[in-house]
This record gives structure tokens, C-alpha cells and sequence, in this order.
């Protein structure tokens, strides 16, 4: 176990900004050892990836003999965030994963990204989990671009999440670790699950199995341990159907999240407080798995309120 | 004058959100249309002031309609709901708009504005986005022209500001109102203003007449004022970088638009508990101060000032 600061910037007053990694190293190191990365916290408002990996580092503290390649750690990346309860990075008010690759002649925030992109290149694989945002709650699901899915798929399937979503490649999404660690060589996969703000044990626990699974699969542990895996959905065989809110007001969700629906079930409705009026009821536009379930109940209209994975026209998928 | 409600959003418990436009209708149908966009963020307050008063100038300033040839629609501002709780971004989700074009009807909240507002924007024959910049900097005002292949630079020098930032392209670049209007074939360019969120009483004036300069140089109005700069085309190679050291309490010591000499004292940083100075910021060339640091607290390795090198201009 060896602790790094990656990145450093001593603050106006009396305090000092550090990004840390950890290192757990086998103990005989030899040329050809794989090393992977595992990052959380680019958005300072979800938490769910600092449980997995707190969970990790347990295991690994436990079990030094197991490891047979390079595991990094970097649980907090937008620290100021995280203990502000802010998305983004705070001060300067920006995204930062839509600020990579960033570089050492841009604005702070830049040369935080930058120096991450640069700790984590020369990975085998990289692994970013995020936990959705305040407003939506995810079941634990795989986000890859099409672009680079002929890499990455194989090593999603691994990692005992639910759902793994392809999606087509937009520019706006180069600016983010993935694409830029994706194009720098590493394999890199990005784990949605949980909701914003708060720690969702179970799916902790199923990532944590899922990444240890990788990693015995990968070479990188070797263990007797056995890792039940789930047989995820994938949007390769079916469609996304989306509800948005068609007012604005209190949303109250009729169903849990990550239920089955079936076509024109109730998902719940919109309702104004003052006057006790419903303004909309909602219902499944087709049948699925409701993978995202709005968590925030105030709504705008076109605010996203879940997302359906399913076969379309399929009644009972 | 007619005012037009481009889109309106209820609210749980506040008003509607209602974004107007301000269409003033040439008396000339061959003649260049202009589409100006104000605020989008909610604390770009010199882009609100200096496109209100321009509606105000061509309301009232004119008056005679003759003289407004083409068609001219401004909307001073599309993010109301920030504006008045001093919020940059949505309220709720702190999406910047600027980086939704040319949003989604069927989408979120702010995929729709922006869908709404691309929709009312479309078809000009010129476009401006008042802007600031977006990484707590002040600056000069300048135009930021992106490099997307379906730039104009001439008409971007009609604005006669000093500079022209001829700018590459990053990958949020493609969702920004200017680079999405190019795309729809509109010559569109961003005027970059100071970050002031407090406005002196002749705060816009440069950038009002900027504006005005460049509606006469395309023939939306017979209105003409004093000729601006020839502007200068700067590219990111001919900005000097220059970043402190040391963290602290900033005050620089020169302003945007200084000239300034290699080795000459632009600023320095205090220590924020015993008041003493821990670092002087000295200019490494010659040239123009374009951008200062916009806050009192500074972190070590921040950018500090941007310099637009002598050679390079």
C-alpha cells in the first residue's frame, strides 16, 4: 500500500487541495504485470464510488498475498466537491469531466484533470464509477461508447452489473476521463449506479464481486473465491424508452426502482401541493426493466422522470 | 418593436419562466437580419445590460424605422431563473445552456429552451452570443470566433474590437450556441465581455458599440459611429500563460488592456493570515493584458494572467 499525491494546490487560506492515490503492488513484481485503475469522485455530489472502493482496499489490505499486477486506488478526485457537496469543481464552477484531457498551460481545473489523465495512463484498464446525480437513481449499470465497445465489452460483462448500455459517440463526450483514457490505451469503463449524495450498500457490495471477478478473470488476483456474476442486459438486443415530464411540479414515483413494468403500467404522477390538483399521470410507454427512476421529486417540464430498458411493443418483456 | 414570446416553463413555485425576443423589422427585405443573444448565464449581468440597451437604442435611440433596414431580434435573456438568484447555471441542475445546442424538443428542461431558442434564432443572416469567459477570468472585450470551418472572419472584424480570438475548437465547443448557428448557416461570432457583475454607468459602452458598428457595417441600420479597431487575429500560440506560484490574497497591479513590459510588475499575492507579500508576478514579454484572475483568493499554480505577446498582434 503506497499513498501518492497525483496532484496538489495549496489553497488561499491555510489549507492544501490533494488528489491521492493508493497503490497496492504484488509483492514480487514482475515485467508483463497488468495494472488497472479504479476512479471515483470526478463529481463531487456522488458518493457511491468511495464505498467500492473503500470495500476494495479492505480486501486488498486483506488478501496482500493475492495480487499479481498493479491496482490504484483514487477515491476522491473532485475533493473540494465531495466535502461541499458540489458537482463540480468548486470556485470555478465547471464539470470536470467535461473538462479532459486538460493540460499544464490551462486553468486549475485543467491541470487537475490533466495531471489524473496523466497518474492513469499506461493502465491495462480503468474503471470510473459515478452514481448518476441527486435527481436519478440507476440500477449499477455499464456505460460504453460504441466507439471503443469491441475493447471494452468483453471486460463489462465481467463486472456483475445489470445493464450495460452502448451508446453512440458524441464529441461533446471526448472531454470526459473515459474517452481520454480510452484514447490513450486504456481500457476504460464507466459504472453508473446509486443515486447522488448517498451510498447504496447492496450495489457497493455487487460491484465490489463484479471488479474482483475482473480482476481474477484479468490475471491481476488470484484467489479460490468464487464471484457469482448476473447476466446483464444489454442495449445491444433492445431499446431505451425515455419518459420525461410533460409539466412541471411534485413528481410521487408509484413504483420502486429497478422494477419490471410491463406497457402502460403507472409510473406515477405529477401533483401541485397547493391546491392538491394531479396535473399528469404517467405510465410505461413500453414494457422493461425501469433501470433510472427520477429521485428529486421537483420537476420541470421535460425534466427525466425513468428510463425503460425492453423490446419495443413488447408487452411484458 | 414587436415583442415576441419565444417559450414560457411553468414552475412548482416560481413564476413561468417566459423568454421574449425583441424584433425590430427592417424596412428593407434584401437587407443582412442579425440575431443577438444576451444573458444565458446567470451572472453574465454586462451581457443582460449591453443587449437591453440595445433594444433601448433601437426603440428609442432610432426611433425612425427607415432606419432599421434588415430584421433585427435580440433576446437579452434566456436564463432569467439564474439571473435572479445569482446562479450561473439551471438552478436546479446547473446545466449550462451554452452547452446544449441546438437542444432536443422531446428532452430535458434545458434541452427544450435551448431547442425553443435555436428555433427563434434560426435563419439570420448574422448571429452574436454575449458571453464571459468561463474560467474565473476578467478580460478585455474581445471576439472569440471558434475554428470550425464555417467561421467568418470578415464579418467578425465589422464588430471592430480589438481582438479576434480565432479559436480551436474543444469537444464542448459543438454543443455552444455559435458553433450549432454556424453549422445552421448563420455567420455567427461571441463577444466575449468583461465579467463585471456590478456595471459602471458607460461599463457596456464598448461593447454597445460594438454592436451598433457592426448592424451598420452589414446594413441593418443607416446609424453610423466612430470606426473601431482593425482588429488583431490572435491564436492561442500568441497568449502567454502566466500562473503564481504561491496561493494567497491576489491583487494585481495592472488591469485588463494594460500594455506591459517583460519584467515589469503586474501583481502579487499576500499571505492571507500575516499580510506579508510571498510573491511578486512579474510580465515575461511584452504585450497587452487580455485576461486578469477575477477573485481575491488565488490558488497556487492558478492562471493569473493571460498576455497577448507584442510579436503576436
Amino acid at each position: 500500500m503506497q499513498i501518492k499525491e497525483i496532484f496538489s494546490s495549496q489553497l488561499p487560506v491555510g489549507e492544501k487541495l490533494t488528489i491521492k492515490r493508493n497503490r497496492f503492488s504484488p509483492t514480487e513484481e514482475k515485467s508483463g504485470n497488468k495494472r488497472v485503475s479504479i476512479v471515483s469522485g470526478i463529481h463531487g455530489d456522488e458518493l457511491e464510488g468511495q464505498y467500492v472502493i473503500y470495500l476494495l482496499a479492505t480486501w486488498l489490505a486483506n488478501n496482500p498475498n493475492a495480487l499479481r499486477g498493479t491496482i490504484d486506488l483514487y477515491p476522491g478526485v473532485n475533493a473540494l466537491g465531495i466535502d461541499s457537496i458540489t458537482r463540480g469543481f468548486p470556485i470555478y464552477e465547471v464539470d470536470l469531466n467535461r473538462s479532459f484531457p486538460g493540460g499544464d498551460k490551462e486553468f486549475l481545473p485543467g491541470q487537475l484533470v490533466d495531471a489524473l489523465a496523466q497518474d492513469v495512463k499506461g493502465s491495462d484498464i480503468a474503471i470510473d464509477i459515478h452514481s448518476s446525480n441527486i435527481f436519478l437513481r440507476e440500477i449499477p449499470q455499464i456505460r460504453i461508447n460504441k466507439e471503443f465497445s469491441e475493447a471494452t465489452l468483453p471486460l463489462a460483462k465481467k463486472l456483475n452489473c445489470d445493464f450495460i448500455w452502448i451508446h453512440d459517440a458524441v464529441t461533446v463526450l471526448e472531454a470526459t476521463f473515459s474517452h481520454t483514457m480510452n484514447k490513450l490505451g486504456t481500457k476504460t469503463l464507466v459504472v453508473e449506479m446509486g443515486v447522488g449524495m448517498r451510498l447504496t450498500k447492496e450495489y457497493g457490495v455487487q460491484l465490489l464481486n463484479g471488479i474482483l471477478n475482473l480482476l481474477k478473470s484479468e490475471g491481476i488476483i488470484v484467489t479460490d473465491e468464487e464471484y457469482e456474476q448476473r447476466e446483464p442486459f444489454s442495449s445491444e438486443i433492445g431499446d431505451v424508452f425515455y419518459i420525461n415530464s410533460p409539466k412541471s411540479g411534485l413528481f410521487v414515483a408509484e413504483l420502486n426502482h429497478c422494477a419490471m413494468i410491463e406497457k402502460g403500467q403507472k409510473v406515477g404522477s405529477i401533483v401541485n401541493p397547493l391546491n392538491g390538483e394531479i396535473l399528469e399521470e404517467l405510465f410505461a410507454p413500453n414494457g422493461g426493466i425501469m433501470f433510472t427512476l427520477r429521485e428529486y421529486p421537483v420537476v420541470y417540464e421535460g425534466s427525466l422522470i425513468a428510463r425503460i430498458f425492453g423490446n419495443p411493443d413488447n408487452e411484458k418483456n | 418593436m414587436k415583442k415576441i414570446e419565444i417559450l414560457t416553463i411553468e414552475s412548482l413555485n416560481r413564476s413561468p419562466l417566459t423568454i421574449e425576443g425583441y424584433l425590430f423589422e427592417g424596412s428593407d427585405p434584401k437587407a443582412a437580419s442579425v440575431a443577438i443573444v444576451g444573458a444565458m448565464e446567470g451572472k453574465t449581468v454586462l451581457p443582460l445590460y449591453s443587449a437591453s440597451k440595445l433594444v433601448e437604442f433601437l426603440r428609442n435611440e432610432i426611433g425612425n424605422k427607415e432606419k432599421i433596414r434588415g430584421n433585427i431580434l435580440i433576446i437579452p435573456s434566456i436564463n432569467h431563473y439564474a439571473l435572479n438568484l445569482g446562479e450561473r447555471f439551471w438552478p436546479l441542475d446547473k446545466t449550462d445552456l451554452n452547452m446544449i445546442f441546438p437542444g432536443y424538443g422531446a428532452g430535458e428542461t434545458t434541452q427544450r429552451i435551448a431547442h425553443k431558442v435555436f428555433e427563434a434564432l434560426s435563419g439570420y443572416d448574422y448571429g452574436i452570443s454575449l458571453e464571459t469567459r468561463n474560467d474565473l477570468s476578467s478580460c478585455i472585450s474581445y471576439i472569440s470566433l471558434l475554428q470550425s470551418g464555417y467561421e467568418d472572419i470578415p464579418s467578425a472584424r465589422k464588430c471592430g474590437l480589438r481582438l479576434i480570438h480565432h479559436k480551436e475548437m474543444k469537444p464542448t465547443d459543438t454543443v455552444s450556441l455559435q458553433y450549432n448557428w454556424q453549422l445552421w448557416g448563420t455567420k455567427a461570432l461571441s463577444i466575449i465581455c468583461p465579467s463585471d457583475t456590478k456595471i459602471e454607468t458607460d461599463g457596456y459602452k464598448e461593447i454597445f458599440e460594438s454592436m451598433v458598428r457592426f448592424l451598420y457595417a452589414i446594413g441593418s441600420i443607416e446609424y453610423k459611429v466612430m470606426l473601431g479597431y482593425d482588429s488583431n487575429i490572435v491564436y492561442n500560440k500568441g497568449i502567454e500563460i502566466v500562473k503564481t506560484p504561491k496561493s494567497g490574497i491576489f491583487i494585481p497591479t495592472k488591469k485588463t488592456g494594460a500594455s506591459v513590459a517583460k519584467e515589469e510588475m503586474i501583481g502579487k499575492i499576500i499571505n492571507a493570515l500575516e499580510g506579508n507579500v510571498v510573491h511578486r508576478i512579474f510580465a515575461p514579454c511584452d504585450g497587452v493584458i487580455t485576461c486578469v484572475y477575477n477573485n481575491g483568493l488565488i490558488l497556487e499554480n492558478a492562471l493569473a494572467f493571460r498576455i497577448l505577446k507584442n510579436a503576436s498582434a
